[in-house]
């Protein structure tokens, strides 16, 4: 006999076990995808403005380099419509030292102070009546600047004659930068070694040696939302409704800025219209928090295109590398020094030189390394986290050097990478073991996808064609955390509670899907909380491609809990042991009594409510051993690493210099693909994304200033800029530790994009290119330069 | 000011706007429309496309006033069944979705006057829409699977 719980629901039928339950491993659609599509989900942008809200306008450095001796705000402030202008000196008097923030260095005021160390620096800013008002009336703000030296570029920061900070400042958030505090008349704020064996002898005995200075400029995210904030003070808290993948860390910056307990701030979120990396950490967050704190007004700033390039943008980053080879074809010794333009502020800019320069190297089993990665301050824009976090300038290096190896010793590069790469329990140069890093797989489908031994076409005398290979390697953001909390709904519906931001990867989409694969539900049941630090609990960061490991696991324990939780409900009932219980897609089962209620059944018997709800909360957090100071060697640098890897066909117009790509495959070990559809967007997105750092994306500086800034002129990929075959594949080499053996994906496939693309060059035409991107006039250059042996390339 | 009419997906709006208000504007702050959006501001972009009588305006550079009257038509108002929306959602045309109403505009207006584009077509067509995602390829599913099924 079955017992069925009173009010069973007819809902909960034999039948139902067949239905498709959307679970792990499933192609599922993203759960609000007809809203994407009629544009009717709602972004931060898209809230209303109450009556009231004062709109932000902000007036802009004009120097690179200067110190501010007066700001006129008199014309702005006679604007019709102008409600106040705030100037950094103002809101210094109130918060004193606390107006500098960032995540690695307290060096970014929210308006600058004394100093203004980039063009573009929000000096002032308006509040007025309506957004036209107010930026006009910025207009209208005259300041006073005596002008100091610039530090242009990498090389003016070197030479050590002017300094963009009297001194460093770390900031409280990573303990091991203290020791930095206060260190003066240096542009190098942080430097990484990697010290194994004796590089420079490796060197020096090795049979063939190979040598290449890259560049990779900075470049800009772009996503098509602009930057959204709005902050008000409500009963005393400070509230914000935010464009941000980082809500817990702006809360905790917030308070800070501010000196208000955690809780009397709460961050908000909406999804995001694409971030890549630009809509964290400090953005337009401190400000608006400072203006609304201050002048006690509901605010609101909308950043204008030009205004997003001015936030943040991607390190430009020049490497120069070696790599040498015994007799026998072994890599004995790789040396790179990696230098990183930060821009005016640190931001999260000595991480990126640390944890990106510690797979300079490549992810070869070498000898010997010696690495130096710095990053370094100039009077330009600040660069922070961009998709990849610093990796594919090193990437761009190391798989230089490798292709040019290979070449040097005559053997094919698919085959020479593929000697040499790290395999399953491998130590890295880091000093760390390799698990579930699947580069042989990965390089071995892209090339089997583009049928690399297959004969290159002759060509026409115009167009001549090439192949290229390349990996990526990147560790996963390491140590971090993540929380969870679950609700279970009586009606047998669940809402998650998590603090990862959907920015189009679809987390919301695959986090329902783990916990219907342990609850057995149609995850299409489950709703995620959208990130509200007043409701969702702490998690690191959504970035690094860390979310679905950490969050993921996160979420794993805490749908596990929930279905302990809900055994033990029925084994209080049944009175009998909770091991004696499974739960299925009716719900709890007891095989041998023939027991069996439904989620909804029990929830409703246990607490005799309908509507009625129970919660479970757990955490997860991984661990690693922090690098040796000296040598930058660590036995677990990382939780888990990404193996990507692209494979190109393309066809080089020698009269023009353009670049056609007929067939570019790229593959990414994932660990477990939770949603395969998703996993392959994000493996072609990044993929595109790659082609346009290759082929033309770029931030172009004069004297400082961007000229650049506008969609007009910063060319992104279009549909038309799509290769004429395009394969992502997806590689699962399961992670022992990740959910259901799943690892993030959404940087994988961006890092070996550039390397590959110019060993194709290299091998349709002869020319090694160091510098990106491949513009045709740059393919020219080398062509002619080849032809003149004279001249040397750039 | 000029009070003028939005006819927006066949409801009209009495709305005042400046004789340099952007149709953009007036649609966002004075309608609620949410399916245009700013990406740009300079005609490069496509997230705030709107269709005109059929054809498509980068609202971001049209003035309000000059569409007093005209029958507009943005992707919210696009019914589920559309037989591009339906496409779209079917072809898992979207990624973070802020420009993909540009892109299902673009679809209408394209399969309006070529009912079985190429890919060509296609590619021209949508070519000054960015979708920074990179969501081309199944944008493009979404465009062949749209016009067959406004083929029959
Ligand atoms: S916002 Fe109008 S085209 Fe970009
Ligand atoms: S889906 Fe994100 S910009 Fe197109």
């Amino acid at each position: 006999m079955t017992e069925v719980l009173p009010d069973a629901q007819p809902a909960d039928t034999r039948q139902a076990e067949t239905e498709p339950r959307y679970g792990v491993g499933e192609r599922r659609k993203r759960f609000d995808a007809l809203g994407r599509v009629r544009g009717t989900i709602r972004y931060t942008g898209d809230e209303a403005n109450p009556p009231g809200t004062a709109f932000v306008g902000v007036h802009r450095s004009t120097a690179p380099h200067a110190r501010i001796v007066a700001v006129h705000t008199e014309d702005a402030l006679a604007v019709e419509g102008v409600l106040a202008v705030v100037t950094g000196r103002d809101l210094y008097e109130v918060l004193g030292d606390r107006i500098y923030t960032g995540p690695a260095f307290a060096d970014q005021p929210c308006l600058a102070v004394d100093k203004t160390r980039f063009v573009g620096e929000a000096i002032a800013a308006v509040l007025a009546t309506d957004p036209d008002t107010a930026r006009a009336a910025a207009d209208e703000i005259a300041v006073e600047y005596e002008e100091l030296p610039p530090v242009y570029d990498i090389d003016d920061a070197l030479r050590g004659e002017a300094f963009v900070h009297e001194e460093l400042r770390p900031s409280s958030v990573f303990a091991d930068l203290a020791h930095l505090r206060g260190v003066r008349g240096t542009n190098v704020n942080y430097e990484y070694r990697q010290i194994l064996g004796d590089a420079a002898a490796e060197h020096e005995r090795a049979a063939t040696t190979v040598t290449a200075t890259t560049w990779a400029p900075p470049t800009h995210h772009v996503p098509i939302e602009l930057p959204s904030t709005s902050a008000w003070v409500d009963s005393g808290r400070l509230e914000m409704l935010s464009t941000t993948q980082t809500p817990s860390y702006v809360r905790q910056t917030v308070s800070d800025l501010l000196d208000i307990p955690l809780s009397q701030v709460r961050i908000m979120t909406r999804p995001l219209g694409g971030s890549f990396g630009c809509k964290m950490y400090d953005r337009l967050e401190p400000l608006a928090a400072a203006l609304a704190w201050t002048t006690g007004r509901r605010v609101r700033i909308d950043a204008t295109r030009e205004d997003a390039f001015l936030l943040t943008t991607r390190h430009g980053a020049r490497v120069t590398g070696s790599m040498s080879a015994d007799a026998d074809g072994n890599i004995v010794a790789v040396t790179s020094d990696v230098r990183y333009d930060t821009g005016a502020f640190a931001d999260v800019g000595p991480r990126i030189a640390a944890k990106s320069g510690l797979v300079a190297p490549g992810p070869y089993r070498i000898a010997a390394v010696d690495v130096r990665s710095r990053c370094i301050y100039t009077n330009k824009v600040s660069a922070g986290p961009f998709r990849g976090f610093g990796v594919p300038q090193v990437t761009w290096s190391h798989e230089t050097l490798i292709d040019e190896l290979a070449r040097e010793l005559g053997e094919d590069p698919y085959r020479f990478r593929r000697r040499h790469l790290l395999r399953e329990g491998d130590i890295a140069t880091v000093g760390t073991k390799m698990h579930s890093a699947d580069f042989l797989t990965c390089i071995d489908e892209v090339t089997r996808a583009v049928g690399w031994d297959d004969p290159t076409p002759e060509g026409d005398g115009r167009w001549v064609h090439g192949k290229g290979v390349a990996v990526g390697m990147k560790a996963v953001l390491t140590p971090t955390i993540a929380n969870a909390t679950l609700n279970l709904n009586q009606d047998g519906s669940a809402t998650l509670l998590i603090s990862t931001v959907d920015m189009g990867q679809g987390s919301d989409t695959i986090m329902s899907q783990i916990v219907g694969e342990v609850l057995s539900l149609d995850s299409r049941r489950i709703h995620v909380v959208r990130a509200d630090t007043d409701a969702t609990p702490y998690d690191t960061i959504t970035a690094g491609s860390r979310s679905t490991y950490h969050t993921g696991n996160a979420v794993r324990l805490v749908a596990e809990a929930m279905r302990n939780k809900l055994l033990g409900f029925a084994a209080e009932r049944w009175g009998v042991p909770a091991e004696e219980l499974v739960l299925d897609a009716q719900g709890v089962v007891h095989e041998a009594k023939e027991l069996r209620g439904s989620l909804s059944d029990l929830v409703r018997a246990k607490f005799g409510a309908r509507g009625a709800t129970v919660t479970t909360a757990e955490n997860f957090t991984s661990w690693w051993v922090p690098y040796d100071h000296d040598t930058g060697l660590s036995e677990k640098v990382t939780e888990h690493w990404f193996a990507g890897a692209a494979a190109v066909r393309l066809a080089v117009d020698i009269w023009t210099g353009r670049i056609r790509t007929q067939h570019l495959a790229i593959a990414g070990d994932v660990g477990r693909a939770i949603n395969p559809t998703l996993v392959e967007q994000q493996l072609t997105g990044a993929a595109i994304m790659g082609i346009g750092h290759t082929l033309f994306d770029e931030m172009v500086f004069d004297q400082g200033q961007i000229t650049n800034a506008t969609m007009l002129d910063y060319q992104l990929p279009s549909i038309k800029d799509l290769p004429e075959k395009l394969t992502p594949v997806i590689v699962e080499s399961a992670h022992r530790d990740g959910p259901f053996g799943a690892k993030g994906v959404g940087e994988t496939t961006i890092l070996p994009i550039a390397p590959a693309y110019a060993g194709a060059v290299r091998d349709a035409c002869g020319v090694r290119i160091t510098t990106l991107p491949l513009t045709p006039e740059r393919v020219l250059n080398h062509l002619a330069d080849a032809a003149d042996p004279g001249k040397a390339g750039r | 000011m000029n009070e003028i009419t939005l006819d927006v997906n066949g409801t009209p709006y009495k709305v005042a706007v400046e004789d340099t208000t952007l149709l953009l504007d007036a649609l966002r702050r004075r309608v609620g429309v949410t399916s245009a959006r700013e990406g740009c501001g300079v005609g490069a972009c496509g997230a705030c496309t709107v269709l005109a009588e059929g054809r498509s305006v980068s609202s971001c550079l049209a003035v309000a006033v000059r569409y007093d009257g005209t029958p507009l038509t943005t992707a919210d108002g696009l019914p589920e069944d559309d037989p591009v929306v339906s496409s779209f959602v079917d072809s898992d045309a979207m990624q973070c979705g802020y420009c993909i109403p540009g892109f299902v505009l673009m679809t209408k207006e394209l399969l309006s006057e070529n009912r079985s584009p190429s890919d060509e077509e296609i590619s021209d067509h949508l070519e000054g829409n960015i979708c920074r995602c990179a969501t081309y390829p199944e944008i493009i599913k979404a465009v062949r699977l749209a016009a067959k099924r406004s083929a029959t």
